[in-house]
């Protein structure tokens, strides 16, 4: 711990006067002597030059012996010397202290200390430069003061608050960081504001502009007490807390334009799902009538009609790809939030199967799932699999195989759907899944919405799973693959 | 071949059904179908006419449409949960996945999309009505420090989180809370959970299980309130004093 220069030498003040005389002898220095070492030196000079010149004027006008006049000269030099250098040390002590501790308050100012003021004694030109020093702390310590409340107030700026309850707070702000009577912001070309009159006595009108970059947004006008000062540090801080107040209306005024988007496109959404609904609505009730209407007529009649089955089941499809064409609708602005049911994979699809009402088609279906149960939503899975069977159907040729199968190590229940069309290429691929696509087949026959693949992979992975296309193999047409999380069905 | 007729254990002559809907084309034959099977059915075109009913006689279930002129059917639901805590049967051209039907789920018992198939709806009622004079506490029941049922809201309070449960857990749960503290069957619970449409077997009753015990229970692997009853079935248990108000509650 080596003492600080400063304070060792405020605590030895007897120690000056070798301090510096310590510092004469170095080459580098020689010519500015300390203070302290010229006022002596000027001293003697002052108490030797006249006592010297009279001495030689007594020695050569031959009023004293020269013997006599030498050796009084000499003593009175000597006694020159010491009061020289006494004087020298009394005065330059009593000159330097006041010069050192101002030195030292200003080491404090910069070192951030701003508390302690000179204590000013007197009124000489020393005193006042300790007041000036005191005056420029005070007024640092303020602006100081000052930028903590700006950078407080700007740091408090949330876009979210909205801009006129910024421009309100940092109206406020102001008042209580600079000191004003009363500050308000104004919205308007600055240029149409003229500036206003000094009240003598009373106040003093200050004016900012608010920018955010180049734009002039308006104007932060505030008046001053006359009591206080205005001073060209306080308008440069004022001019900086305006831009930066600017920049954050500025941010409000965004954020209020993407929440105002946002309502608006939420608004859209639900204008568009209720659209969706009232679709639903309008086109599922006649089918629902039409369907309950022929079940009826077949559960009365004794002789069972084949057509009410096909009234049934063509009401069923069309009903389907409404509710295809709405998933689709939906997929954009609803989560899907699927059940998470417990599903027998093998009864969907003999069920799926039979609710198609193909005749002149067989299915090839081999279940080696036992003892493995799939997790799902049972309706949607329905969804997927009527899809996907009406594919096969549509775009294949004869017999459709389905597999199920588990894998325990990876927990997951699979089923395959393979027809014996001509299958897909590779480029086919790429789109196959995209929206409002179909395969070659059926851009030629019209046939379809190109919706199912889009609709049924979408439902697929909300439910945990994928569908996927498998790799193509000699022998066979176009294989789709679905995949579940699976669940071991024992007792537990 | 009756169903109604099986329905009937429960003191009254048919289950009485209300159906509500705005078309004609739907209430009149459906109304036919479920008379021919053997339930009371009374009928009405809109929410206002469905709760004068409700006025002179309380069903055993209400089917509603989701969409109606005038009054919907979530305010009608509403209606009707504050007047008596009758099972309700959506019948909606909106499917179960569109979110205006979430705000159902407090609400509805089941939901079923037109167009509907007659018999999985019927199959449907006889699930629902399999719970009829069961009750559970409607404001909650407290099984214990970790654990609280809120089966209406068909929601679980599990160390202080908030667990969602599925339709089928709920009815699930709901049958077991109904017989706290006693084994309900496998059997039981099969026909609570699943209609006869859905063709369920036993494991789905284990796998379900299994899978309401990882929604829980603090420890999936040492269970404290859904006990195994190896063979028979299932038990719901409350620990420490928790089941104490449910006498109360429930009586």
């Amino acid at each position: 711990m080596t003492p600080d220069p400063l304070t060792s030498e405020r605590a030895k003040p007897g120690d000056h006067v070798s301090v510096v005389v310590d510092t004469e002898p170095r080459p580098r220095r020689r010519l500015s002597l300390s203070f302290q070492t010229r006022l002596t030196l000027t001293l003697l000079a002052a108490a030797i030059v006249p006592l010297g010149v009279f001495g030689l004027v007594l020695i050569v006008t031959g009023t004293v012996e020269p013997q006599v006049g030498s050796r009084l000269l000499l003593f009175m030099f000597a006694i020159a010397v010491a009061i020289g250098i006494l004087g020298g040390a009394v005065i330059g002590l009593d000159l330097v202290r006041p010069l050192r501790e101002i030195s030292a308050a200003v080491q404090r100012v910069s070192a951030g200390d701003l508390s302690q003021p000179i204590p000013v004694e007197g009124n000489d030109v020393l005193a006042q430069l300790a007041e000036s020093h005191n005056r420029l702390a005070g007024d640092a310590e303020r602006r100081n003061r000052q930028l903590g409340l700006i950078l407080a107030a700007v740091e408090s700026a949330e876009p979210r608050d909205g801009t006129a309850a910024l421009a309100e707070r940092a109206a406020r702000d102001a008042e209580r960081a600079f000191g004003f009577i009363s500050a308000e912001l104004r919205f308007v070309d600055p240029d149409t504001v003229e500036e206003e009159e000094r009240i003598p006595g009373v106040s003093l009108p200050i004016r900012a502009e608010l920018r955010a970059g180049d734009e002039r947004l308006g104007l932060l006008l505030a008046s001053l007490p006359a009591t206080q000062t205005w001073e060209r540090a306080d308008q440069t801080l004022l001019d900086l807390y305006a831009s930066e107040i600017g920049v954050a209306l500025r941010n409000a005024e965004l954020f209020e334009q993407v929440q105002d988007q946002n309502v608006q496109l939420r608004r859209l959404s639900e204008v568009k799902d209720d659209f969706l609904r009232g679709v639903s609505h309008n086109l599922q009730t006649p089918l629902t009538s039409i369907r309950s209407n022929a079940e009826a007529i077949a559960a009365d009649s004794a002789a069972r009609d084949p057509r009410l089955g096909t009234i049934s089941d063509q009401a069923d499809r069309l009903s389907r790809m409404v509710q295809q064409l709405l998933l689709v609708g939906r997929l954009e602005s609803q989560p899907l939030r699927p059940d998470t049911d417990v599903l027998a994979l093998g009864s969907r699809v003999q069920r799926a199967w039979d609710a198609l009402g193909v005749r002149d088609r067989t299915l090839d279906f081999e279940d080696t799932a036992a003892g493995w149960l799939a997790i799902g939503d049972g309706d949607q899975l329905d969804q997927v699999l009527w899809a996907l069977l009406d594919n096969a159907v549509k775009y294949g040729e004869g017999t459709v195989a389905v597999r199920i199968g588990a894998d325990a190590t990876a927990g997951v229940v699979w089923t395959t759907i393979t027809d014996q069309g001509r299958g897909l290429d590779e480029s086919d691929r790429e789109w196959l899944f995209g929206r409002f696509e179909r395969g070659p087949a059926g851009r030629t026959s019209g046939n379809g919405s190109g919706l199912g693949l889009y609709v049924s992979r979408a439902l697929m992975r909300g439910m945990g799973g994928d569908l996927v296309l498998d790799p193509p193999s000699t022998g066979r047409g176009a294989s789709f693959r679905l995949t579940l999380p699976g669940e071991p069905a024992q007792e537990a | 071949m009756f169903p109604g007729a099986a329905a009937r254990t429960h003191g009254h002559a048919a289950p009485r059904i209300l159906l509500v809907d705005d078309d004609r084309d739907l209430l009149v034959p459906l109304a036919d179908q479920l008379r021919h099977d053997g339930f009371d059915v009374t009928t009405a075109r809109d929410g206002d006419e469905a709760l004068r009913r409700l006025d002179s006689s309380w069903p055993d279930l209400l089917i509603i449409d989701l969409l109606m002129p005038r009054m919907d059917g979530l305010t009608l639901a509403r209606e009707v949960k504050a007047r008596a805590d009758l099972p309700i049967i959506v019948l909606s051209a909106i499917d179960a996945g569109d979110n205006k039907a979430d705000l159902l789920d407090e609400f509805a018992e089941d939901y079923v999309t037109k167009p509907y198939h007659y018999s999985e709806l019927r199959a449907r009622i006889q699930r629902v009505l399999r719970r009829v004079g069961d009750r559970v506490p409607r404001k909650g029941l407290d099984l214990g420090p970790d654990l609280s049922l809120e089966l209406h809201r068909r929601q679980a309070v599990v160390g202080g989180q908030e667990v969602q449960l599925t339709p089928t857990e709920s009815r699930l749960l709901f049958a077991l809370a109904a017989n706290l503290g006693q084994t309900v069957t496998t059997e039981t619970l099969l026909s609570r959970g699943w209609a006869e449409t859905d063709e369920a077997e036993p494991s789905y009753v284990w796998v379900t299980m299994r899978r309401l015990r990882q929604k829980l229970e603090v420890d999936p692997n040492r269970p404290r309130h859904l006990l195994t009853v190896r063979g028979i079935g299932y038990r719901l248990v409350a620990v420490g004093n928790a089941g104490a108000g449910l006498d109360q509650a429930d009586v």
